[in-house]
């Protein structure tokens, strides 16, 4: 292979520096390092990232030798930079430190003492590190993806590479010796020595041409004001425990921080670090000692931080078009609902409801009221059935949330306490698990058995979403915006129909009123679902995996990124729905009066079914509210609500919806017959619909009842099928 | 090719003839064909026996650059490490230039160029393995036994007359301390590598050694407490991806133990200041422990065993099918000669005796998602507080079983004992705890042992780690930024007085059908009764066979279990759920398989019903007498 012309590929730095530029609005130009360049001079800026994005425009061959090169090429654009520095000076500048003075001084004496004739002894000319007060450092192309700390091998070395990791250890940050001045004590020469490895071999005798003709054994002293240290940094970072494969140990990696790099991560840090992987060079007798084998580190570039939701939204781009489209098929609610907990079986309104919960809400801000987005939902049921399951499920696939039990947590522990800082002694908040669930769920175990005292800590969170502290002379108000997720086992130990919630879960009304969906799962015996259910467990026992479904479950990543998607839309409601959905709440309340219902249906009953109606809007990944969200968002509340009354649906149950639809449109009739005095008989086909459906009926079941009734010549439909006329 | 002993005593020397062959023909793929070799020349039987293994012979013994093999579990995983696979010497005085294999060495020639443009790097993997926790003394005598007479007479002979008498002073000190052993140990190993004769070597072992003063502050990190013998630094070269934590491994490799290994260590300790080296003391020492006490193992030839049961075949299913087909047959006759001894073991309790046996042939089979299937903790509650009886039943089951560990919970075990392993980042190793075990260890906890007081957070951590290994069969570790999920197989038996704290699959209170008076002397008839030595093998083939035949259930039983679990909710929802209908699936399964049954049968599932319907009556009984019942 031809050895690359590396002066050549300079003058192509220096090229791509000079003349890069990006187009502003009004179309001028910007010339983006020249820029950075003039603050450089100037030593308003330290650090000058190369975008190789910025490079690839102009010249993607020169980005791909600086990916595998690394090494050489940062030196290549530094030297570039050093020699257009003088080129962008505009005034002249103000030493900051006495390295500049330093600098300043040796370059005025070389050009008043130059002779042209003298050639100056190579060894002994001023380093280019010396002299340079800037850093240069790449930032990698965005195209490339950063890797896993496992797939880094012995084939990248020297290579550009970006990892992904968390911080496991950093070192103080010590100043490091990156060029060594010695004085002569015969001659007063000074000479310089550039140091690349950790360490290196003080240098003795003077070099300089007068004291090697004479032979007068000039002994070199080293001058640390003249020498040039930087700040270093060792890092050590530690794979994801997601990017571990089952039953392995995560991996680790070395990582060398220097100048404006330091300081910038402490262990416990989420990282991504662009840097070049490169040997460590180990000198004199280590070398020999070390034998086979050699170290690796890797030399950081860019050191960027980064929490967890971030990092989800990183992955958010990469959510392609193909992907979308295996979600937002033909009955993707039902298919992603499935997706929750696939190794439950059944319970497909409460997983409709869990996910709701995942996407949440849109959360309202009029005027310095605020009206909560997030979801809560309490599920109770008999012991046994799962529910710490879903809970768990859920846990895991909200990318942020904490997972409490009810007996395991005090007050103090779910909001915040206050403790002092075993070192400084200064008193500290340390947040509880509402409030490191902040923008994410809280899982809460075991509702029922949690202390009173403990309990009314969460009301403040449940509607407010803030924690208000006042303890120990700290009073602040912490943000808590997160959904709570709640599980409860009945006093009784099963469910007993015949009382209400409260008494049936001994949860105070106020904190159940708060909850936009209650639960309950109830183990009631049915022959169908047994029998499906013991199919299910023996095909696991029988071929030890999950039985065939008519979907494959979407993977939970997948999962996660859709439902960070639909998290940033803002739908609203139009204008034309609020009567529809002001009707409809008027109806709810009349019928809460009118039966002995054991919930309750108040103002908190609107909002519910407002945050449900836009939490399906953002999961169809649209902008605006239609009826039908606001129709799901009834039949789950209705459902909900269902499920409570067991006992009741089980005798209203056994009639066919078809039966129950009669007597809802006849009910209509005879209402209407008492509204507008007597001209009865007669109701509007779109009311009756609207009625049915609210009741948690879909339309095909409105229409088969419709036309079963007038067969029996129950009533009869107009041409138009606009009206419905009792016989 | 070389003889038939040379490949044992002078592995490398096969490994670079083959190298210089390929550098000759220019053929690519020597590395394969040399691994392909050492498996070829180990697929006998014999052969397998021939090479001296590092769990039963000590270290000294065996001759460095040799092969040997080690019985091992996977404890920790260390980076990778990047090695010269080719290097290239200078010698000194012809200047004659030469490529050379680094692989499976540690430690080069002296000459090496190291600016030589022909080096290539290359990468391996090391794995920090120690010997099988908990493995029973009988397991290892098992393993000796295939190999020690053989194994023992390779090491070169200059050593034969120092052994007698090194030995024997070996044991007495490990009776007076058991520190100065591993000095001996160290001391003796440097003196043979220096010396190599016998007589220098007393001396060399009383001059108290530098590197014995390093190993007496060093952790060899054991899983469990008490526990002896080599660990090893095992270097993969091949397919490590394949190896996982907790793995059981059977390891034949290149034996290295220079000592210029510590050197390295201790060179770098004294001479280089912090800042140079990226590796902290406490690190190095860690992962450059000294070779004499951790030796390094270059691994040739690896395999994951599935068990480590010295009595049963270790080879795939299929070819030993032989084995298994004559086993199946005299199943049912040893369950009822086992399940006779039990039941004298459970004070008469038949039924407990059944679950039991159940018990210990019970394995993880496969997960679906996050549920293990298959798993069977047994809960046995109502022993005698007197006399110890949980001690004596573990000494029986300890028998029994290849490995196992007895756990007292008593409340200073809890609070103290570090069950699940700890990410040490100061050291950068994985710090072990007792639930680190391998596959199918038996762990016994006896609950008999707690007494009335506080658990602190440790001990709550403890206890939750339990309940998890119970009810998942995973641990997390524990990486002090996040936790790991480690799934296990482990089989947990508790033993206690009432319904134990911790949960679990099955639970049977025990119903002494006789009491005799002196506890103490009955069950040490028991222990004692010379159960002929071919009694017990008998048995604990019986153990390690059921647990390794396939299991399948015929579409037709499936029928009729499905139609009876609709019956039974039928009848009474509450008495049967979903997980009672696993549970009932689990028993079937292990009541089959002890019978020597590889299906399903209605019978097996009639049977098992049956028993389940007397446990659960016991518990109804015992419920309504003790009250206290949840």
């Amino acid at each position: 292979m031809a050895r690359k012309d590396y002066a050549a590929e300079k003058e192509k730095c220096k090229r791509f520096l000079q003349e890069f530029y990006t187009e502003d609005d009004n179309g001028k130009k910007v010339f983006k390092y020249g820029a950075q360049l003039v603050a450089l001079a100037h030593r308003e800026q330290v650090s000058l990232f190369i975008e190789l994005d910025d490079v690839a425009e102009e010249d993607p061959e020169l980005v791909e030798s600086v990916c595998e090169n690394a090494k050489r090429y940062t030196d290549l654009f530094a030297d570039a930079v050093h020699e257009l520095l003088p080129e962008y000076k505009e005034r002249d500048v103000v030493a900051k430190d006495s390295l500049d003075v330093y600098i300043e001084h040796r370059l005025m004496m070389e050009q008043r003492g130059r002779d042209p004739a003298d050639t100056r002894n190579p060894r002994n000319q001023y380093p280019p590190e010396l002299m340079r007060r800037f850093e240069l450092y790449f930032k990698a192309p965005s195209t490339s993806k950063p890797k896993v700390v496992r797939d880094i091998r012995a084939d990248s070395i020297g290579h550009l590479v970006a990892v992904r990791g968390i911080v496991t250890r950093a070192t103080e940050v010590k100043p490091m010796m990156a060029v060594a001045t010695y004085t002569c004590d015969q001659c007063g020469a000074e000479t310089y020595q550039p140091i690349q490895s950790p360490s290196f071999m003080p240098l003795i005798m003077c070099p300089s041409q007068e004291c090697v003709t004479n032979k007068s054994g000039g002994r070199l002293y080293l001058q640390t004001r003249g020498s040039k240290f930087v700040k270093f940094q060792e890092l050590r970072i530690q794979e994801h425990s997601d990017q571990v494969p089952v039953g392995n140990i995560p991996r680790s990696m070395t990582v060398y921080a220097r100048g404006e790099n330091t300081r910038l991560a402490q262990p416990g840090d989420h990282v991504a670090i662009t840097g070049i992987f490169l040997p460590l060079l180990r000198t004199g007798f280590s070398q020999a000692v070390q034998g086979l084998l050699s170290e690796t580190y890797l030399e950081a570039h860019s050191i960027t931080l980064m929490n967890k939701t971030e990092d989800d939204e990183l992955d958010n781009e990469e959510l392609t078009e193909e992907e979308l489209r295996s979600i937002t098929d033909e009955g993707f609610y039902d298919k992603l609902a499935g997706s929750i907990a696939p190794e439950i079986y059944g319970h497909e309104d409460v997983k409709k409801a869990l996910l709701l919960l995942l996407v949440g809400g849109v959360q309202q801000a009029p005027k310095g009221m605020k009206i909560r987005g997030n979801i809560n939902i309490c599920l109770m049921g008999d012991p046994g059935v799962a529910k710490s399951q879903l809970l768990s499920y859920i846990d895991r696939l909200a990318p942020r949330s904490q997972y409490t039990t009810g007996r395991g947590s005090s007050g103090v522990g779910l909001t915040a306490a206050v403790m002092k800082d075993p070192l400084t002694g200064e008193m500290t908040l340390e947040g509880g698990a509402l409030v490191l669930a902040d923008l994410g769920v809280c899982c809460i175990d075991e509702f029922d058995k949690m202390a009173d005292a403990d309990r009314t800590a969460i009301h403040e969170v449940m509607e407010q979403q803030t924690i208000s502290i006042a303890k120990a002379g700290i009073m602040t108000s912490l943000n808590a915006r997160c959904s709570i997720l709640a599980a409860a086992n009945p006093a009784y130990g099963r469910y007993n129909p015949r009382k209400s919630i409260e008494q049936n879960i001994q949860l105070p009304a106020a904190l159940l009123s708060r909850f936009d969906l209650l639960w309950l799962i109830q183990d009631k015996p049915d022959a169908d679902a047994d029998l499906r259910l013991a199919q299910h467990i023996t095909y696991v026992h029988q071929h030890s995996r999950q039985p065939p479904t008519h979907f494959t479950p979407i993977d939970m990543k997948l999962m996660r990124r859709y439902i960070a998607l639909c998290k940033k839309r803002q739908p609203v409601v139009p204008e034309s729905l609020a009567d529809y959905i002001t009707a409809a709440y008027v109806e709810m309340r009349k019928e809460a009066r009118v039966s002995k219902d054991t919930t309750f249906t108040s103002a908190r009953t609107l909002l519910s079914i407002l945050r449900l109606a836009t939490a399906l809007t953002r999961l169809r990944m649209m902008d605006t509210v239609e009826k039908e969200d606001v129709n799901e968002a009834m039949r789950l509340m209705e459902m909900s609500k269902d499920s409570l009354q067991a006992d009741k649906s089980s005798t209203a149950r056994t009639q066919r919806p078809a039966d129950v639809i009669f007597s809802l449109v006849r009910e209509l009739a005879t209402e209407g017959a008492a509204g507008r005095g007597g001209s009865g008989g007669v109701v509007r086909m779109a009311e009756a619909e609207q009625r049915c459906v609210s009741r948690g009926f879909t339309p095909a079941q409105f229409q088969e009842a419709l036309e079963e009734y007038e067969e029996l010549n129950v009533w009869q439909i107009n041409q138009a099928r606009t009206r419905i006329t009792f016989v | 090719m070389p003889s038939t002993h040379d490949w044992i005593n002078e592995p490398l020397a096969v490994v670079e003839g083959m190298f210089a062959a390929s550098q000759n023909g220019q053929s690519s793929g020597w590395e394969a064909k040399a691994v392909e070799f050492f498996v070829e020349q180990l697929k006998e039987k014999e052969a397998q026996s021939l090479v001296p293994s590092l769990n039963d012979v000590p270290l000294h013994y065996l001759k460095p650059n040799s092969l040997v093999k080690f019985r091992c579990l996977i404890q920790d995983m260390f980076d990778p490490e990047f090695y010269m696979g080719v290097y290239e010497t200078v010698d000194p005085s012809t200047k004659a230039k030469m490529l050379r294999c680094g692989k499976y060495k540690d430690v080069t020639e002296s000459g090496v160029d190291l600016n030589s443009k022909s080096t290539v790097t290359a990468e391996r993997q090391t794995f920090y393995c120690v010997p099988i926790p908990g493995e029973n003394q009988w397991a290892k005598d098992g393993y000796a036994a295939t190999t020690s007479n053989q194994g023992r007479a390779v090491p070169s002979t200059s050593y034969v007359p120092s052994r007698q008498k090194r030995s024997y002073e070996e044991d007495e000190e490990m009776e007076v301390q058991p520190q100065k052993q591993k000095e001996t140990h160290a001391g003796s190993q440097s003196a043979t590598e220096q010396h190599g004769n016998g007589d220098c070597k007393r001396q060399e072992t009383e001059a108290p050694s530098s590197q014995a003063a390093s190993a007496s502050h060093l952790d060899l990190n054991f899983p469990l407490p008490g526990e002896k013998g080599p660990s090893c630094l095992v270097k993969v070269y091949e397919d490590w991806d394949s190896f996982k934590l907790n793995d059981t491994l059977e390891v034949y490799g290149v034996l290295s133990v220079s000592p210029a290994l510590s050197a390295l260590a201790e060179e770098k300790d004294a001479f280089l200041d912090p800042t140079e080296s990226m590796e902290t003391a406490e690190e190095l020492r860690v992962h450059c422990p000294p070779a004499s006490l951790v030796p390094r193992l270059h691994m040739l030839y690896g395999k994951r065993v599935a068990h480590n049961n010295p009595l049963l075949p270790h080879a795939s299913l299929e070819e030993s099918s032989a084995f298994f087909s004559s086993t199946l047959g005299e199943m049912a006759a040893v369950r009822a000669e086992l399940l006779s001894y039990f039941t004298h073991v459970l004070l008469g309790d038949a039924l407990a005796a059944e679950y039991l046996l159940l018990h210990l042939i019970s394995t993880v089979y496969s997960r679906r998602d996050v549920l293990p299937l298959g798993k069977f903790t047994l809960n046995l509650s109502g022993c005698p507080t007197v006399s110890s009886y949980t001690e004596l039943l573990y000494q029986i089951i300890q028998q029994l079983v290849p490995s196992s560990f007895y756990l007292a919970m008593s409340l200073q075990n809890m609070n103290q004992m570090r069950l699940v392993p700890k990410k040490d980042y100061v050291a950068n190793r994985l710090v072990s705890g007792a639930l680190q075990l391998a596959r199918n260890t038996s762990l016994f906890l006896d609950e008999t042992q707690l007494e009335q007081g506080q658990l602190d957070a440790t001990g709550v951590r403890n206890v939750t780690a339990l309940g998890n290994l119970i009810s998942w069969q995973k641990v997390d570790y524990d990486f002090n930024y996040h936790q790991m999920e480690f799934p296990c197989n482990i089989n947990v038996l508790v033993a206690s007085e009432g319904r134990s704290l911790l949960p679990s699959d099955c639970h049977i209170h025990l119903q002494p059908q006789v009491a005799p008076p002196r506890m103490e002397e009955y069950l040490s008839s028991i222990h004692l009764h010379p159960q002929a030595s071919s009694q017990l093998n008998k048995f604990r083939v019986f153990l390690g066979a059921a647990r390794l035949l396939d299991y399948s259930i015929s579409e037709e039983v499936t029928k009729a279990v499905e139609d009876d679990f609709v019956d039974m909710r039928k009848d009474d929802p509450q008495s049967i759920s979903a997980d009672d209908l696993h549970r009932l699936l689990v028993v079937a399964r292990l009541l089959s398989l002890s019978l020597g049954q590889t299906s399903l049968s209605r019978d097996s599932w009639l049977r098992a019903k049956h028993i389940e319907t007397l446990r659960r009556s016991r518990m109804e009984q015992h419920k309504s007498v003790n009250g206290n019942e949840p």
